[in-house]
């Protein structure tokens, strides 16, 4: 059998556009709805309400944020839920000077791990720094939630609008 | 809410809900454009030949499934050929009845190892039989898009 390389055909968008070449769309509807579970369902509901939400391990007593229904250090079932408080301590941040979508920005985007108050040690959640100087911000600094109004809460962790310095 | 919490209403269960942008355009192909584009401008049938194989291709390929030989032998393939299968088909895509059945076939082209799925019209579906001799009908030049809706349908001969 002769080897027969191909020529390759490359096709731009105005080759579409022109019709130029045939072809058929097809858009599946790719709609999804991933449900959240028993714990991350309770945790979302407790943002809704300005309240942040653990679970408690009675192995290894320590208070898991975000809540989940099983510790995966000792693999028990978690046996209750802890109501926490909205301040903490920045664990680890970052400064960033460019968004998700790639859009560079002169004042950086401060995320950070927040260490939540009534939670185990290292126990914590990620969120937006704001309100505050980028060049003060360090780790072990004391922030709080700011909370967006009651009314415009979706039960997401966007209901914080950010932490900011206590 | 814990383990025994039971949901009664779907509006309970948090759900994050989205949707994956996934608009695709899938292309004929080489073997297929030229396929298309016979049908559209001149109204016939075009196949590829695999001279090892003797086996004709229609709609053609570009190589053959048998011995993965390139194919560059075409040849146009008559209009006519037979019922190889048909079924009578009472439901549209969404499951709504049809107001009538729509037959639908697999033509096995006359000198051509394969054939088209297509509409069978101006026939009774119960004359209908495996082996009836049909020929394509080709919607009026103007209409045709390059697409396999080119043909209207196939009728008998």
């Amino acid at each position: 059998m002769k080897e027969y390389v191909y020529d390759s055909v490359y096709l731009r968008s105005k080759d579409f556009e022109e019709g130029n070449v045939l072809f058929e769309t097809w858009d599946p509807n790719a709609r999804y709805a991933w449900d959240a579970g028993v714990a991350i369902g309770r945790y979302l509901q407790g943002l809704k309400a300005g309240q942040l939400i653990g679970r408690h391990c009675p192995e290894c007593d320590r208070v898991l944020i975000p809540p989940r229904m099983f510790c995966e250090t000792c693999f028990r079932p978690t046996d209750r839920w802890v109501e926490l408080e909205d301040t903490g301590a920045i664990i680890t941040f970052s400064r960033c000077y460019v968004t998700w979508d790639m859009i560079r920005i002169t004042d950086p985007q401060i995320p950070a791990v927040i260490e939540i108050d009534g939670a185990s040690p290292g126990m914590g959640i990620m969120h937006m720094l704001s309100e505050v100087d980028p060049d003060e911000v360090q780790i072990g600094m004391r922030v709080q939630a700011v909370w967006k109004p009651a009314a415009e809460r979706i039960g997401a962790i966007t209901d914080i609008a950010y932490f900011k310095p206590l | 809410m814990s383990l025994l919490h039971r949901i009664e209403h779907p509006r309970d269960a948090l759900a994050w809900e989205g949707d994956m942008p996934t608009l695709g355009r899938y292309t004929a192909g080489i073997a297929g454009e030229k396929f298309f584009r016979a049908i559209q401008e001149h109204g016939q049938f075009l196949g590829t030949v695999c001279p090892i194989c003797e086996i004709v291709y229609v709609p053609p390929r570009l190589y053959c499934e048998q011995c993965f030989e390139h194919l560059d032998e075409w040849i146009e393939i008559s209009p006519i050929g037979w019922v190889h299968t048909f079924t009578l088909v009472h439901l549209d895509l969404d499951g709504n009845p049809l107001p009538e059945p729509l037959p639908l076939a697999f033509i096995q082209l006359d000198g051509a190892d394969g054939g088209l799925v297509h509409f069978l019209d101006e026939i009774d579906p119960e004359q209908i039989f495996v082996g009836m001799p049909v020929e394509a009908v080709f919607k009026d030049p103007a209409e045709r898009k390059g697409s396999i809706l080119d043909i209207a349908y196939f009728r008998p001969v």
